[in-house]
Protein backbone atom coordinates (compact mmCIF):
# COMPACT_ATOMS: atom_id res chain seq x y z
CA UNK A 1 0.00 0.00 0.00
CA UNK A 2 1.34 3.54 -1.02
CA UNK A 3 0.99 5.96 1.98
CA UNK A 4 -0.04 9.23 1.39
CA UNK A 5 3.61 10.51 1.89
CA UNK A 6 4.86 8.30 -0.81
CA UNK A 7 2.01 9.50 -3.16
CA UNK A 8 2.31 13.26 -2.88
CA UNK A 9 5.52 13.92 -4.31
CA UNK A 10 3.81 12.11 -7.20
CA UNK A 11 1.00 14.41 -7.33
CA UNK A 12 2.73 17.47 -6.81
CA UNK A 13 5.04 16.39 -10.05
CA UNK A 14 1.89 16.14 -12.13
CA UNK A 15 0.15 18.71 -10.86
CA UNK A 16 3.13 21.05 -11.99
CA UNK A 17 3.21 19.11 -15.18
CA UNK A 18 -0.15 20.43 -15.72
CA UNK A 19 0.24 23.76 -14.58
CA UNK A 20 3.03 24.27 -17.14
CA UNK A 21 1.20 23.32 -20.56
CA UNK A 22 -0.72 25.94 -20.40
CA UNK A 23 -1.60 27.32 -24.31
CA UNK A 24 0.60 30.86 -24.99
CA UNK A 25 -2.40 32.63 -25.32
CA UNK A 26 -0.44 35.89 -24.99
CA UNK A 27 1.48 35.15 -28.05
CA UNK A 28 -1.10 33.57 -30.19
CA UNK A 29 -2.74 36.99 -29.76
CA UNK A 30 -0.08 38.80 -30.45
CA UNK A 31 0.57 37.12 -33.73
CA UNK A 32 -2.92 37.37 -34.76
CA UNK A 33 -2.85 41.10 -34.04
CA UNK A 34 0.24 41.19 -36.07
CA UNK A 35 -1.06 39.24 -39.12
CA UNK A 36 -4.28 41.69 -39.31
CA UNK A 37 -2.01 44.57 -39.12
CA UNK A 38 -0.46 43.57 -41.80
CA UNK A 39 -3.52 42.65 -43.63
CA UNK A 40 -4.82 46.72 -42.79
CA UNK A 41 -1.57 48.09 -44.25
CA UNK A 42 -2.42 46.07 -47.68
CA UNK A 43 -0.29 42.84 -47.69
CA UNK A 44 -2.58 40.97 -49.19
CA UNK A 45 -2.44 43.09 -52.34
CA UNK A 46 0.94 44.69 -52.53
CA UNK A 47 3.09 41.60 -50.98
CA UNK A 48 0.15 38.64 -51.71
CA UNK A 49 2.65 35.72 -51.97
CA UNK A 50 4.48 36.44 -48.60
CA UNK A 51 0.88 37.12 -46.29
CA UNK A 52 -0.76 34.01 -47.45
CA UNK A 53 2.22 32.28 -46.29
CA UNK A 54 1.72 33.95 -42.97
CA UNK A 55 -1.67 32.70 -43.20
CA UNK A 56 -0.64 29.51 -43.74
CA UNK A 57 1.19 29.84 -40.74
CA UNK A 58 -1.11 31.24 -39.02
CA UNK A 59 -3.66 28.35 -40.25
CA UNK A 60 -1.08 25.78 -38.77
CA UNK A 61 -0.43 27.67 -35.60
CA UNK A 62 -4.34 26.76 -34.58
CA UNK A 63 -3.92 23.26 -35.76
CA UNK A 64 -1.49 22.15 -33.54
CA UNK A 65 -2.61 24.25 -30.86
CA UNK A 66 -5.94 22.29 -31.36
CA UNK A 67 -4.34 18.97 -31.62
CA UNK A 68 -2.75 19.87 -28.15
CA UNK A 69 -5.72 20.96 -26.48
CA UNK A 70 -7.24 17.37 -27.79
CA UNK A 71 -4.19 15.53 -25.73
CA UNK A 72 -4.65 14.80 -22.08
CA UNK A 73 -3.12 17.91 -19.81
CA UNK A 74 -0.09 15.55 -18.84
CA UNK A 75 0.93 15.29 -22.43
CA UNK A 76 0.06 18.62 -23.79
CA UNK A 77 3.41 20.58 -25.41
CA UNK A 78 2.47 23.87 -26.34
CA UNK A 79 6.33 24.61 -27.67
CA UNK A 80 5.36 24.35 -31.36
CA UNK A 81 2.93 26.52 -30.80
CA UNK A 82 4.75 29.43 -29.71
CA UNK A 83 7.54 29.13 -31.87
CA UNK A 84 4.98 29.41 -34.98
CA UNK A 85 3.12 32.30 -32.86
CA UNK A 86 7.03 33.76 -32.93
CA UNK A 87 7.30 33.30 -36.62
CA UNK A 88 4.17 34.32 -37.77
CA UNK A 89 4.18 37.41 -35.68
CA UNK A 90 7.93 38.08 -36.76
CA UNK A 91 7.13 37.50 -40.89
CA UNK A 92 3.94 39.32 -40.15
CA UNK A 93 5.74 42.68 -38.53
CA UNK A 94 8.11 42.72 -41.68
CA UNK A 95 5.28 41.90 -44.25
CA UNK A 96 3.67 45.20 -42.86
CA UNK A 97 6.83 47.04 -43.31
CA UNK A 98 7.22 45.93 -47.22
CA UNK A 99 3.88 46.38 -47.76
CA UNK A 100 3.62 49.81 -46.32
CA UNK A 101 6.38 50.80 -48.15
CA UNK A 102 5.50 49.84 -51.51
CA UNK A 103 2.02 51.00 -51.07
CA UNK A 104 3.88 54.08 -50.20
CA UNK A 105 6.33 53.70 -53.25
CA UNK A 106 3.32 53.19 -55.67
CA UNK A 107 1.35 55.90 -54.22
CA UNK A 108 4.21 58.28 -54.76
CA UNK A 109 4.09 56.65 -58.60
CA UNK A 110 0.81 57.25 -59.25
CA UNK A 111 0.69 61.04 -57.66
CA UNK A 112 3.65 61.92 -59.53
CA UNK A 113 1.98 60.56 -62.94
CA UNK A 114 -1.02 62.56 -61.90
CA UNK A 115 0.67 65.89 -61.65
CA UNK A 116 2.74 64.90 -65.43
CA UNK A 117 -1.05 63.98 -66.49
CA UNK A 118 -2.54 67.80 -64.96
CA UNK A 119 0.58 69.84 -66.44
CA UNK A 120 -0.40 68.13 -69.96
CA UNK A 121 -3.62 68.69 -69.67
CA UNK A 122 -3.43 72.62 -68.73
CA UNK A 123 -0.57 72.84 -71.71
CA UNK A 124 -2.90 72.04 -73.90
CA UNK A 125 -6.42 74.03 -72.91
CA UNK A 126 -3.54 76.61 -73.16
CA UNK A 127 -2.83 75.54 -76.01
CA UNK A 128 -6.58 75.68 -77.14
CA UNK A 129 -7.62 79.13 -75.86
CA UNK A 130 -4.53 80.90 -77.80
CA UNK A 131 -6.61 79.53 -81.09
CA UNK A 132 -8.41 82.36 -82.95
CA UNK A 133 -11.77 82.89 -82.57
CA UNK A 134 -14.11 83.12 -85.38
CA UNK A 135 -14.13 81.84 -88.62
CA UNK A 136 -10.57 80.26 -88.18
CA UNK A 137 -11.47 78.86 -84.56
CA UNK A 138 -13.56 75.68 -86.55
CA UNK A 139 -10.10 74.22 -87.75
CA UNK A 140 -9.98 73.21 -83.51
CA UNK A 141 -13.23 72.70 -82.42
CA UNK A 142 -12.79 69.18 -82.68
CA UNK A 143 -9.63 69.14 -80.77
CA UNK A 144 -11.27 71.38 -78.25
CA UNK A 145 -13.55 68.60 -77.45
CA UNK A 146 -10.82 65.93 -77.30
CA UNK A 147 -8.61 68.72 -74.66
CA UNK A 148 -12.50 68.72 -72.81
CA UNK A 149 -12.45 65.11 -72.44
CA UNK A 150 -8.55 64.90 -71.47
CA UNK A 151 -9.56 67.46 -68.48
CA UNK A 152 -12.69 65.63 -67.59
CA UNK A 153 -10.80 62.01 -67.28
CA UNK A 154 -8.23 64.00 -64.90
CA UNK A 155 -11.10 63.07 -62.41
CA UNK A 156 -10.90 59.05 -62.77
CA UNK A 157 -7.10 59.45 -62.30
CA UNK A 158 -8.37 61.15 -58.54
CA UNK A 159 -11.50 58.70 -57.79
CA UNK A 160 -8.77 55.85 -58.26
CA UNK A 161 -6.06 57.18 -56.10
CA UNK A 162 -8.87 58.06 -53.37
CA UNK A 163 -9.78 54.38 -53.69
CA UNK A 164 -6.30 53.00 -53.36
CA UNK A 165 -5.97 51.93 -56.56
CA UNK A 166 -2.83 53.07 -57.88
CA UNK A 167 -2.28 51.08 -60.19
CA UNK A 168 -5.08 52.22 -61.96
CA UNK A 169 -4.54 55.36 -61.30
CA UNK A 170 -1.13 55.29 -62.77
CA UNK A 171 -1.78 53.89 -66.29
CA UNK A 172 -4.95 55.90 -66.14
CA UNK A 173 -2.71 59.07 -66.17
CA UNK A 174 -0.47 58.04 -68.11
CA UNK A 175 -2.44 57.31 -71.15
CA UNK A 176 -4.12 60.79 -70.30
CA UNK A 177 -0.82 62.14 -70.46
CA UNK A 178 -0.03 60.58 -73.73
CA UNK A 179 -3.00 61.15 -75.38
CA UNK A 180 -2.66 64.94 -74.03
CA UNK A 181 0.66 65.62 -76.04
CA UNK A 182 -1.18 63.98 -79.04
CA UNK A 183 -3.93 67.12 -78.99
CA UNK A 184 -1.43 69.22 -78.29
CA UNK A 185 0.86 68.37 -81.57
CA UNK A 186 -2.67 68.20 -83.25
CA UNK A 187 -3.45 72.12 -81.93
CA UNK A 188 -0.08 72.96 -82.96
CA UNK A 189 -0.12 71.47 -86.58
CA UNK A 190 -3.82 72.97 -87.22
CA UNK A 191 -2.89 76.47 -85.65
CA UNK A 192 0.06 76.42 -88.33
CA UNK A 193 -2.58 75.64 -90.88
CA UNK A 194 -4.23 78.47 -90.27
CA UNK A 195 -1.54 80.97 -90.02
CA UNK A 196 -0.60 83.98 -87.89
CA UNK A 197 -3.14 86.09 -89.72
CA UNK A 198 -5.08 88.08 -87.04
CA UNK A 199 -8.15 86.71 -85.13
CA UNK A 200 -11.42 87.38 -87.24
CA UNK A 201 -14.33 88.75 -85.45
CA UNK A 202 -16.76 86.35 -83.88
CA UNK A 203 -19.88 86.44 -86.65
CA UNK A 204 -23.44 84.77 -86.54
CA UNK A 205 -23.63 81.56 -87.91
CA UNK B 1 35.30 -25.10 -26.92
CA UNK B 2 35.51 -21.93 -25.30
CA UNK B 3 37.65 -20.41 -27.28
CA UNK B 4 35.02 -20.95 -30.33
CA UNK B 5 32.08 -19.86 -28.10
CA UNK B 6 33.89 -16.52 -27.47
CA UNK B 7 34.74 -16.25 -31.65
CA UNK B 8 31.35 -16.59 -32.20
CA UNK B 9 30.11 -13.64 -29.28
CA UNK B 10 32.68 -11.67 -30.90
CA UNK B 11 31.39 -11.83 -34.54
CA UNK B 12 27.98 -11.55 -33.32
CA UNK B 13 28.93 -7.99 -31.43
CA UNK B 14 31.06 -7.18 -34.62
CA UNK B 15 27.67 -7.62 -36.82
CA UNK B 16 25.25 -6.30 -34.31
CA UNK B 17 27.87 -2.74 -34.26
CA UNK B 18 27.66 -3.04 -38.00
CA UNK B 19 24.10 -3.26 -38.04
CA UNK B 20 23.26 -0.31 -35.55
CA UNK B 21 25.84 2.04 -36.84
CA UNK B 22 23.98 1.49 -40.34
CA UNK B 23 20.62 2.09 -38.88
CA UNK B 24 21.82 5.41 -36.89
CA UNK B 25 23.22 6.51 -40.41
CA UNK B 26 20.28 5.67 -42.00
CA UNK B 27 17.96 7.76 -39.17
CA UNK B 28 19.94 10.74 -39.85
CA UNK B 29 17.84 12.37 -42.50
CA UNK B 30 13.74 12.39 -41.61
CA UNK B 31 12.73 14.16 -44.68
CA UNK B 32 15.04 13.89 -47.68
CA UNK B 33 16.31 17.63 -48.77
CA UNK B 34 15.13 17.10 -52.25
CA UNK B 35 11.78 17.05 -51.67
CA UNK B 36 12.28 20.15 -49.74
CA UNK B 37 13.67 21.76 -52.65
CA UNK B 38 11.68 20.66 -55.04
CA UNK B 39 8.51 22.18 -53.23
CA UNK B 40 10.39 25.46 -52.47
CA UNK B 41 10.97 25.82 -56.25
CA UNK B 42 7.36 24.89 -56.78
CA UNK B 43 7.02 27.67 -54.52
CA UNK B 44 9.14 30.06 -56.58
CA UNK B 45 7.40 28.95 -59.79
CA UNK B 46 3.71 30.05 -58.35
CA UNK B 47 5.17 33.23 -56.92
CA UNK B 48 6.93 34.32 -60.56
CA UNK B 49 3.65 33.04 -61.85
CA UNK B 50 1.80 35.95 -59.41
CA UNK B 51 -0.58 33.56 -58.22
CA UNK B 52 -1.08 35.14 -54.97
CA UNK B 53 -2.79 38.07 -57.05
CA UNK B 54 -3.95 36.10 -60.08
CA UNK B 55 -5.22 33.22 -58.17
CA UNK B 56 -5.25 33.51 -54.73
CA UNK B 57 -7.29 30.49 -53.95
CA UNK B 58 -5.34 28.57 -55.36
CA UNK B 59 -1.87 29.55 -53.66
CA UNK B 60 -3.56 30.20 -50.15
CA UNK B 61 -4.26 26.28 -50.80
CA UNK B 62 -0.83 25.86 -51.44
CA UNK B 63 0.76 28.28 -48.79
CA UNK B 64 -0.99 26.56 -46.16
CA UNK B 65 -0.16 23.07 -46.51
CA UNK B 66 3.20 24.12 -47.42
CA UNK B 67 3.53 26.11 -43.95
CA UNK B 68 1.88 23.57 -41.91
CA UNK B 69 4.43 20.75 -43.44
CA UNK B 70 7.36 23.16 -42.94
CA UNK B 71 6.77 23.58 -38.96
CA UNK B 72 6.71 20.13 -39.01
CA UNK B 73 10.02 19.81 -40.89
CA UNK B 74 11.77 22.05 -38.49
CA UNK B 75 10.25 20.24 -35.69
CA UNK B 76 10.93 17.12 -36.88
CA UNK B 77 14.87 18.01 -37.89
CA UNK B 78 16.34 16.44 -34.41
CA UNK B 79 14.16 13.66 -34.97
CA UNK B 80 15.49 10.09 -35.29
CA UNK B 81 13.80 7.70 -37.21
CA UNK B 82 14.50 4.15 -38.53
CA UNK B 83 14.68 3.20 -41.72
CA UNK B 84 11.39 0.72 -41.60
CA UNK B 85 9.37 3.43 -39.54
CA UNK B 86 6.99 4.84 -42.14
CA UNK B 87 7.48 8.93 -43.20
CA UNK B 88 4.07 10.92 -43.53
CA UNK B 89 5.91 13.59 -43.40
CA UNK B 90 8.14 12.84 -46.19
CA UNK B 91 4.73 11.50 -48.03
CA UNK B 92 2.81 14.48 -47.50
CA UNK B 93 5.52 16.68 -48.93
CA UNK B 94 5.79 14.59 -52.19
CA UNK B 95 2.30 14.89 -52.32
CA UNK B 96 2.13 18.72 -52.09
CA UNK B 97 5.22 18.62 -54.91
CA UNK B 98 2.54 16.40 -56.82
CA UNK B 99 -0.39 18.75 -55.94
CA UNK B 100 2.03 22.06 -56.40
CA UNK B 101 3.04 20.81 -59.83
CA UNK B 102 -0.17 20.29 -61.03
CA UNK B 103 -1.01 23.94 -59.59
CA UNK B 104 1.93 25.42 -61.48
CA UNK B 105 0.98 23.62 -64.77
CA UNK B 106 -2.53 24.65 -64.64
CA UNK B 107 -1.98 28.09 -63.83
CA UNK B 108 0.93 28.81 -66.72
CA UNK B 109 -2.09 27.30 -69.37
CA UNK B 110 -4.60 29.36 -67.86
CA UNK B 111 -2.22 32.66 -67.45
CA UNK B 112 -1.39 31.84 -70.94
CA UNK B 113 -4.75 31.64 -72.18
CA UNK B 114 -5.58 34.95 -70.47
CA UNK B 115 -2.82 36.78 -71.76
CA UNK B 116 -3.79 35.22 -75.48
CA UNK B 117 -7.38 36.97 -74.94
CA UNK B 118 -6.16 39.91 -73.45
CA UNK B 119 -3.82 40.38 -76.39
CA UNK B 120 -6.63 39.41 -78.99
CA UNK B 121 -8.97 41.57 -77.17
CA UNK B 122 -6.74 44.72 -77.63
CA UNK B 123 -6.05 44.14 -80.80
CA UNK B 124 -9.78 43.62 -81.95
CA UNK B 125 -10.79 46.44 -80.28
CA UNK B 126 -7.93 48.68 -81.38
CA UNK B 127 -8.94 47.99 -85.29
CA UNK B 128 -12.79 48.59 -84.58
CA UNK B 129 -11.36 52.17 -82.85
CA UNK B 130 -9.19 52.95 -85.70
CA UNK B 131 -11.96 51.98 -88.35
CA UNK B 132 -14.78 53.74 -86.77
CA UNK B 133 -11.97 57.12 -86.30
CA UNK B 134 -11.55 56.81 -89.93
CA UNK B 135 -15.35 56.41 -90.68
CA UNK B 136 -16.23 59.36 -88.39
CA UNK B 137 -14.07 61.51 -90.15
CA UNK B 138 -14.94 60.57 -93.34
CA UNK B 139 -18.27 61.51 -92.84
CA UNK B 140 -16.99 64.60 -90.37
CA UNK B 141 -19.35 63.44 -87.36
CA UNK B 142 -16.91 63.54 -84.92
CA UNK B 143 -18.53 66.57 -82.56
CA UNK B 144 -21.24 64.13 -82.18
CA UNK B 145 -19.61 62.06 -80.11
CA UNK B 146 -18.24 64.57 -77.55
CA UNK B 147 -15.49 62.52 -75.06
CA UNK B 148 -16.62 59.60 -75.95
CA UNK B 149 -13.62 58.74 -78.63
CA UNK B 150 -11.12 60.49 -75.97
CA UNK B 151 -12.41 57.93 -73.70
CA UNK B 152 -12.20 55.35 -75.46
CA UNK B 153 -8.52 56.05 -76.88
CA UNK B 154 -7.41 56.30 -73.23
CA UNK B 155 -9.40 52.98 -72.38
CA UNK B 156 -7.22 51.04 -74.80
CA UNK B 157 -4.05 53.19 -73.43
CA UNK B 158 -4.93 51.76 -70.29
CA UNK B 159 -5.41 48.29 -71.67
CA UNK B 160 -1.85 48.45 -72.96
CA UNK B 161 0.13 49.37 -70.21
CA UNK B 162 -2.36 46.50 -68.22
CA UNK B 163 -1.00 43.87 -70.65
CA UNK B 164 2.47 44.82 -70.12
CA UNK B 165 2.34 44.65 -66.55
CA UNK B 166 0.94 41.29 -66.91
CA UNK B 167 -2.23 42.10 -65.45
CA UNK B 168 -4.15 40.25 -67.90
CA UNK B 169 -7.46 40.48 -66.52
CA UNK B 170 -7.68 44.21 -66.44
CA UNK B 171 -6.13 44.78 -69.90
CA UNK B 172 -9.18 42.13 -70.53
CA UNK B 173 -11.05 44.76 -68.69
CA UNK B 174 -10.70 47.60 -70.09
CA UNK B 175 -10.55 46.69 -73.10
CA UNK B 176 -14.10 45.47 -72.72
CA UNK B 177 -15.08 48.85 -71.74
CA UNK B 178 -13.84 50.01 -74.92
CA UNK B 179 -15.75 48.02 -76.91
CA UNK B 180 -18.84 49.41 -75.32
CA UNK B 181 -17.72 52.86 -75.65
CA UNK B 182 -17.42 52.04 -79.35
CA UNK B 183 -20.58 50.63 -79.21
CA UNK B 184 -22.20 53.63 -77.62
CA UNK B 185 -20.50 55.93 -80.51
CA UNK B 186 -22.14 53.98 -82.77
CA UNK B 187 -25.81 54.23 -80.95
CA UNK B 188 -25.32 57.57 -80.76
CA UNK B 189 -24.33 58.46 -84.16
CA UNK B 190 -27.31 55.80 -85.45
CA UNK B 191 -29.56 58.02 -83.07
CA UNK B 192 -28.33 61.48 -84.65
CA UNK B 193 -27.52 60.97 -87.78
CA UNK B 194 -30.01 58.42 -88.31
CA UNK B 195 -32.52 60.53 -90.72
CA UNK B 196 -29.93 59.85 -93.74
CA UNK B 197 -30.72 56.25 -93.86
CA UNK B 198 -34.33 57.27 -93.66
CA UNK B 199 -36.68 56.42 -96.23
CA UNK B 200 -39.14 58.92 -95.98
CA UNK B 201 -36.61 61.55 -94.93
CA UNK B 202 -34.55 60.83 -98.32
CA UNK B 203 -37.70 61.32 -100.28
CA UNK B 204 -38.38 64.49 -98.75
CA UNK B 205 -35.21 65.29 -99.21
CA UNK B 206 -35.41 63.88 -103.49
CA UNK B 207 -38.91 65.69 -103.44
CA UNK B 208 -37.37 69.37 -102.62
CA UNK B 209 -34.48 68.85 -104.78
CA UNK B 210 -37.22 67.98 -107.34
CA UNK B 211 -39.12 70.88 -106.72
CA UNK B 212 -36.09 73.62 -107.19
CA UNK B 213 -35.23 71.54 -110.52
CA UNK B 214 -38.42 72.16 -111.81
CA UNK B 215 -38.61 75.50 -110.32
CA UNK B 216 -35.58 75.86 -112.77
CA UNK B 217 -36.79 74.49 -115.34
CA UNK B 218 -40.41 76.68 -114.91
CA UNK B 219 -38.83 80.37 -114.54
CA UNK B 220 -36.32 79.29 -116.78
CA UNK B 221 -33.41 80.48 -114.34
CA UNK B 222 -30.45 79.23 -112.38
CA UNK B 223 -30.82 77.51 -108.88
CA UNK B 224 -28.25 75.34 -106.39
CA UNK B 225 -28.92 71.94 -104.54
CA UNK B 226 -26.59 70.87 -101.87
CA UNK B 227 -26.07 67.66 -100.59
CA UNK B 228 -24.48 67.45 -97.40
CA UNK B 229 -24.05 64.03 -97.26
CA UNK B 230 -22.28 64.28 -100.89
CA UNK B 231 -20.81 67.20 -99.93
CA UNK B 232 -21.75 68.43 -103.81
CA UNK B 233 -23.46 71.90 -104.73
CA UNK B 234 -25.17 71.61 -108.27
CA UNK B 235 -25.88 74.28 -110.26
CA UNK B 236 -29.07 73.84 -112.52
CA UNK B 237 -29.88 76.42 -115.70
CA UNK B 238 -33.28 75.68 -117.04
CA UNK B 239 -33.82 72.58 -115.27
CA UNK B 240 -30.51 71.31 -116.34
CA UNK B 241 -27.42 70.40 -114.77
CA UNK B 242 -24.60 73.05 -115.12
CA UNK B 243 -21.97 71.68 -112.96
CA UNK B 244 -21.17 70.01 -109.69
CA UNK B 245 -18.06 70.73 -107.70
CA UNK B 246 -17.17 69.70 -104.38
CA UNK B 247 -17.85 72.09 -101.23
CA UNK B 248 -17.02 71.95 -97.46
CA UNK B 249 -19.48 72.42 -94.50
CA UNK B 250 -19.42 73.57 -90.98
CA UNK B 251 -17.51 71.86 -88.51
CA UNK B 252 -20.30 70.05 -87.13
CA UNK B 253 -22.04 69.97 -90.75
CA UNK B 254 -23.45 66.99 -90.94
CA UNK B 255 -26.09 67.47 -88.13
CA UNK B 256 -29.27 69.62 -88.36
CA UNK B 257 -28.65 73.41 -87.58
CA UNK B 258 -30.48 74.44 -84.52
CA UNK B 259 -28.83 77.70 -82.75
CA UNK B 260 -26.31 80.06 -83.20
CA UNK B 261 -22.60 78.49 -82.70
CA UNK B 262 -23.61 75.12 -83.22
CA UNK B 263 -21.24 74.46 -86.45
CA UNK B 264 -24.26 72.92 -88.11
CA UNK B 265 -24.79 73.38 -91.85
CA UNK B 266 -28.68 74.36 -92.31
CA UNK B 267 -31.15 72.20 -94.36
CA UNK B 268 -34.03 73.48 -95.94
CA UNK B 269 -34.89 75.76 -98.88
CA UNK B 270 -33.41 79.15 -99.04
CA UNK B 271 -32.81 81.72 -101.28
CA UNK B 272 -29.82 84.46 -102.15
CA UNK B 273 -30.36 87.76 -100.07
CA UNK B 274 -27.31 89.00 -101.26
CA UNK B 275 -24.37 88.81 -103.03
CA UNK B 276 -20.78 89.98 -101.99
CA UNK B 277 -17.95 90.89 -104.04
CA UNK B 278 -14.55 91.39 -104.52
CA UNK B 279 -13.25 93.46 -101.09
CA UNK B 280 -17.27 93.28 -99.54
CA UNK B 281 -16.53 89.42 -97.89
CA UNK B 282 -13.30 88.31 -96.32
CA UNK B 283 -14.48 84.68 -98.02
CA UNK B 284 -13.12 85.86 -101.18
CA UNK B 285 -16.99 85.69 -102.51
CA UNK B 286 -20.22 85.42 -101.00
CA UNK B 287 -24.07 84.47 -101.36
CA UNK B 288 -25.44 85.25 -98.37
CA UNK B 289 -28.43 82.74 -97.89
CA UNK B 290 -31.69 84.09 -96.52
CA UNK B 291 -31.09 81.82 -92.98
CA UNK B 292 -33.56 81.41 -90.67
CA UNK B 293 -36.15 80.56 -92.99
CA UNK B 294 -40.13 80.70 -91.66
CA UNK B 295 -39.32 76.62 -91.05
CA UNK B 296 -35.83 77.15 -89.12
CA UNK B 297 -37.91 79.39 -87.00
CA UNK B 298 -41.16 77.23 -86.32
CA UNK B 299 -38.14 74.45 -85.48
CA UNK B 300 -35.81 76.68 -83.19
CA UNK B 301 -39.54 78.04 -81.16
CA UNK B 302 -40.09 74.65 -80.52
CA UNK B 303 -36.77 73.15 -79.35
CA UNK B 304 -36.68 76.40 -76.75
CA UNK B 305 -40.06 75.55 -75.67
CA UNK B 306 -39.43 71.51 -75.21
CA UNK B 307 -35.74 72.59 -73.53
CA UNK B 308 -33.71 71.22 -76.24
CA UNK B 309 -31.88 74.62 -76.48
CA UNK B 310 -31.26 77.15 -73.74
CA UNK B 311 -33.71 80.15 -74.03
CA UNK B 312 -30.88 82.72 -74.20
CA UNK B 313 -29.25 80.86 -77.27
CA UNK B 314 -29.99 82.88 -80.44
CA UNK B 315 -30.89 81.02 -83.19
CA UNK B 316 -27.74 82.12 -85.74
CA UNK B 317 -27.71 84.11 -89.42
CA UNK B 318 -24.95 84.65 -91.87
CA UNK B 319 -24.88 81.74 -93.75
CA UNK B 320 -23.30 82.02 -96.90
CA UNK B 321 -21.71 80.17 -99.37
CA UNK B 322 -18.35 81.61 -99.86
CA UNK B 323 -14.86 81.19 -101.12
CA UNK B 324 -11.76 80.13 -98.96
CA UNK B 325 -10.02 83.02 -96.95
CA UNK B 326 -7.16 80.19 -95.71
CA UNK B 327 -6.48 77.68 -98.20
CA UNK B 328 -5.30 75.42 -95.77
CA UNK B 329 -9.21 75.71 -93.80
CA UNK B 330 -10.67 72.91 -93.43
CA UNK B 331 -13.94 73.53 -92.32
CA UNK B 332 -16.69 76.55 -91.49
CA UNK B 333 -18.48 77.48 -88.86
CA UNK B 334 -21.78 76.33 -90.53
CA UNK B 335 -21.88 77.64 -94.24
CA UNK B 336 -21.02 75.99 -97.44
CA UNK B 337 -17.31 76.90 -98.75
CA UNK B 338 -16.28 75.85 -102.27
CA UNK B 339 -12.68 76.36 -103.49
CA UNK B 340 -11.79 79.75 -104.91
CA UNK B 341 -12.07 79.59 -108.44
CA UNK B 342 -15.38 77.61 -108.36
CA UNK B 343 -16.51 80.01 -106.53
CA UNK B 344 -15.25 82.50 -108.62
CA UNK B 345 -17.42 80.42 -111.65
CA UNK B 346 -20.57 80.02 -109.26
CA UNK B 347 -20.70 83.50 -108.39
CA UNK B 348 -21.24 85.04 -111.52
CA UNK B 349 -24.04 82.66 -112.55
CA UNK B 350 -26.18 83.71 -110.13
CA UNK B 351 -28.17 86.11 -108.94
CA UNK B 352 -29.92 87.51 -105.74
CA UNK B 353 -33.31 85.57 -105.39
CA UNK B 354 -31.59 82.44 -106.73
CA UNK B 355 -32.87 79.42 -104.67
CA UNK B 356 -30.61 77.36 -102.73
CA UNK B 357 -32.44 74.14 -101.50
CA UNK B 358 -29.92 72.31 -98.77
CA UNK B 359 -30.27 68.46 -98.54
CA UNK B 360 -28.83 65.67 -96.12
CA UNK B 361 -28.37 63.21 -98.93
CA UNK B 362 -30.32 62.97 -101.95
CA UNK B 363 -29.91 58.58 -102.19
CA UNK B 364 -30.64 55.72 -100.01
CA UNK B 365 -26.80 54.83 -100.38
CA UNK B 366 -25.36 58.17 -99.53
CA UNK B 367 -22.00 57.88 -97.16
CA UNK B 368 -23.68 58.53 -94.09
CA UNK B 369 -26.34 55.95 -94.27
CA UNK B 370 -23.08 53.54 -95.24
CA UNK B 371 -20.65 53.94 -92.62
CA UNK B 372 -23.70 54.02 -90.19
CA UNK B 373 -24.72 50.42 -91.35
CA UNK B 374 -20.74 49.54 -91.11
CA UNK B 375 -20.87 50.65 -87.83
CA UNK B 376 -23.83 48.82 -86.89
CA UNK B 377 -23.22 45.34 -88.33
CA UNK B 378 -19.81 46.19 -86.04
CA UNK B 379 -22.05 46.55 -83.04
CA UNK B 380 -23.69 43.41 -83.60
CA UNK B 381 -19.87 41.59 -83.77
CA UNK B 382 -19.08 43.23 -80.19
Amino acid sequence: MYTRSTLLPVICALLMLTACAKPPTEQIAAAEKAVAEAQQSGAATYVADEYAKIEGTLAALKKEMSDQDGKLALFRDYGKVEQLAATAKGEAERVKAEATKKKEEMKAAALQAQQVAQEAVTATLALVAKAPTGKDRAAVESIKADAEALKASLNQVQEAIDAADYSAAQTKAKAIHEKSQAVSGEIEAALSKIGKGKPSAAKKK
Amino acid sequence: MPGHGSRITSVFLWWGALVLTGSLIGCVEAVPQDVIEAVENIDRDLMELRAAEFSPNDYAQFAHQWMALKSRVQADEDLIRWPWESNDLEVALRRLQEEGSRTVARLTKERESLRRSAESKIAHVEDRFRMMTAQVSAIDSRLVLGQKPVEADLLIKQAHAFYEQGEYDRSLDASERAAQNLAMQAALLSNELGRYGNRDRISRWQQMAKDTITWSRMHRTSAIVVSKADRMLTLYRNGQKVLSYPVRLGFNGIREKRHQGDGATPEGRYRISGKRGEGQTRFYRALVLDYPNEEDRRRYRIDQRTGQIPASQAIGGQIEIHGVENELMAQTLGCVMLDNPQMALLFDRVDKGTPVTIVGALHEQNSVALTLAMLGIQREET
